[in-house]
């Protein structure tokens, strides 16, 4: 049973049903949990792993309670937008996107079930070439206009509202024709890998720490670890000495 | 539900890893992880932590009608309960094949083995005998349940006591534990079942693998032990070949972990019998680690690092350097660190900045030299002082 608003009447008295935030808004009254699979919305961004290869989809997946689907017409194929997909096409899906591989895509729509249709009919999603891949809680994403930053600090970055949190070398030029399948597998050098290992390791000292994740937020919490090595952020010490740098930072900048 | 899936990168990793002699959590080849064993304040009730894999067994007794093949033996039986608890591929009710194998791993080891008297359990022959049920609860899958499963078993048989019988002519009285002690089971000896995970078509082997290793091992071996070194059960599944040479060898890895298994049941249990004779608090609330939820404790992990200095040093040296910093004279924008950061420092007219969006800066600089408009700034050497080329 999904329960979308996480509380349920009980002898008349209406209780929560997961433990989590209460939110009100004149007489709906939701409970959002803390530590929850994953209930997209439409237009969330997203970032998945393929799981399997059916006929004329794709089942990826999401940290949710489904598998979600990416159907083959909701992807961009080469050689215009306005192409029939042939049973060619079908053949072929397995050279588009196989079993292992990170997408970043788009919810179209949720099924009546709860499980997310997909698409990546934009340039800016596809597949994900080179990067590093953080696991986290679906509920420390904050909700923004754009998902997709090319922070300062020399790595980009794709919060997906799942959770799955994608780190990846800021590309030399934006390749806008590539269409998103494209992945480039030129060697990173090693100061972007350092970037993208240290942005890792504050993701996951937030985490640890509920702080809510948006591009500030992590940019800070870079700055407040550039004084720590890499491999010490992992520490219990020191990641709470960077999340409280990071807190009052995120305090000053919002007074 | 499906489990998550391991990604391509990882399972390279791991193979590659295992390769190296290198395992995820620092152990050698053929090391367990921390085993901890804790009572319940009932008898016969035992958690079991295999790092962490848990496991909880829960012996019970029953009078019962024996079977007409053997009247005057005790009845045995075992359960495994794969509960949705440990992990989310386990569904509530349904017999899944790996159910089924630990099921049946479990009875081969202790049943087969005779390791428990059953004709002591007779009570009136062909009319009551003792059933001794042990209940194995899985509460959370790390890898390796089999071992951390047999521990809990056979430490549960030896912790339980069954109430005390006594036969008058045809009358059978049941005695209350408030009436007469219960009395223990007869155990002949302890078998205890380890593991051995094979890797690419067997030239690799792990003792005890965790849940990920699980996934990329190509077979398993289990061989049930006890103390005296005789085997009480084999069992190989996976379908790799393996040499006559590398089960020798395992089961003499399994004799020397079993006598180390078998000494820390004893000493647990002795630990426990002491602490109710003194008859302090004893049972699972005692035992739990307060685990508030605001600590953020981490063990620390023996992980082998001799060649990563060099690894490391080999590296930077055949990296690109650092951006430099520049003297002063040149006309460029930079950033202070107002509290001993690191520099970032970039040179040239078009501005890459590596840090703070320029507005930010201008502001802190503005505020920091009292309302000039900066226009540029430059930054000495020692990274501490400003020097501004104000343009008003």
């Amino acid at each position: 049973m999904v329960d979308r608003h996480g509380t349920y009447v009980d002898e008349e008295k209406l209780t929560a049903s997961v433990a989590g935030k209460v939110q009100r808004v004149d007489k709906l009254i939701c409970v959002s949990p803390l530590k929850t699979r994953f209930n997209g919305e439409v237009g969330d961004v997203i970032v998945g792993r393929i799981t399997e290869v059916q006929q004329k989809r794709w089942k990826v997946e999401t940290n949710s309670r489904l598998d979600s689907v990416l159907l083959l017409s909701s992807v961009n194929l080469p050689g215009g937008e306005l192409r029939r997909r042939s049973a060619e096409d079908e053949l072929t899906m397995r050279e588009y996107l196989q079993e292992g591989d990170l997408i970043s895509a788009e919810v179209q729509s949720v099924f009546s079930d709860g499980a997310l249709s997909l698409h990546t009919r934009s340039l800016k999603y596809g597949k994900l070439g080179q990067g590093v891949l953080v696991q986290l809680s679906p509920s420390l994403i904050k909700r923004q206009k754009t998902h997709f930053h090319n922070l300062p600090c020399g790595a980009s970055i794709i919060l997906g509202n799942n959770g799955f949190v994608w780190l990846y070398p800021t590309p030399a030029q934006q390749e806008e024709e590539a269409g998103g399948f494209y992945t480039s597998l030129e060697p990173v050098s090693l100061p972007d890998r350092e970037v993208i290992s240290r942005l890792r390791n504050c993701l996951l000292a937030m985490a640890a720490h509920k702080v809510l994740l948006y591009d500030t937020s992590v940019l800070y919490c870079y700055e407040s670890s550039l004084q720590h090595q890499v491999k010490d952020i992992l520490k219990p010490e020191v990641m709470e000495e960077i999340v409280l740098l990071t807190q009052q930072k995120l305090l000053e900048h919002e007074s | 539900m499906k489990d998550t899936p391991l990604s391509n990168c990882e399972r390279d990793f791991l193979l590659k890893a295992i390769e190296e002699k290198k395992r995820l959590d620092g152990r050698q080849t053929y090391d367990y992880r921390n085993i901890k064993i804790t009572f319940g304040t009932d008898y016969g009730c035992c958690f079991v932590d295999l790092g962490k894999t848990r496991v909880m067994a829960q012996v019970s007794s029953e009078l019962v009608a024996p079977k007409e093949s053997r009247p005057n033996e005790g009845i045995l039986f075992f359960n495994i309960e794969l509960s949705p608890m440990a992990s989310p591929a386990f569904e509530q009710g349904r017999q899944s094949e790996l159910s089924v194998k630990l099921n049946r791993q479990l009875e081969r080891c202790f049943r087969n083995s005779k390791c428990i008297d059953t004709e002591s359990l007779c009570v009136v022959s062909g009319e009551k005998v003792w059933q001794i049920r042990v209940d194995v609860h899985t509460l959370n899958h790390d890898g390796n349940l089999m071992d951390a499963a047999s521990i809990a078993a056979i430490t549960a048989l030896c912790h339980f006591r069954r109430p005390d019988v006594s036969i008058q002519g045809e009358e059978i009285t049941l005695y209350t534990p408030e009436e007469r002690d219960p009395i223990p089971l007869s155990i002949y000896h302890m078998p205890i079942s380890v593991s051995f995970s094979f890797f690419q078509q067997g030239t690799y082997l792990l003792v005890d693998p965790i849940e990920r290793e699980e996934r990329v091992m190509d077979g398993l071996l289990m061989i049930a032990m006890n103390k005296h070194r005789e085997i009480c059960s084999i069992q190989s599944s996976g379908g790799i070949m393996l040499l006559k040479e590398q089960v020798l060898r395992c089961s003499k890895i399994a004799s020397v972990k079993v006598s180390e298994i078998t000494e820390l049941i004893s000493k647990a249990l002795e630990n426990d019998k002491k602490a109710r004779k003194a008859g302090e608090r004893c049972g699972f609330a005692e035992s739990m680690p307060q685990d508030r939820i605001t600590a953020l404790k981490m063990d620390e992990t023996p992980v082998e690092m001799k060649d990563v200095t060099e690894k490391a040093e080999d590296i930077v040296k055949k990296s690109e350097e650092p951006p430099q910093t520049y003297p002063l004279n040149t006309r460029w924008v930079g950033l202070l660190a107002l509290e001993l950061h690191e520099l970032h420092v970039t040179k040239g007219p078009s501005l890459q900045w590596k840090s703070r969006p320029y507005a930010l800066i201008r502001n802190m600089l503005r505020q920091s030299w009292g309302g000039g408009v900066c226009k540029s700034a430059m930054i000495s050497p020692s990274n501490m002082v400003i020097v501004v080329n104000g343009e008003e």
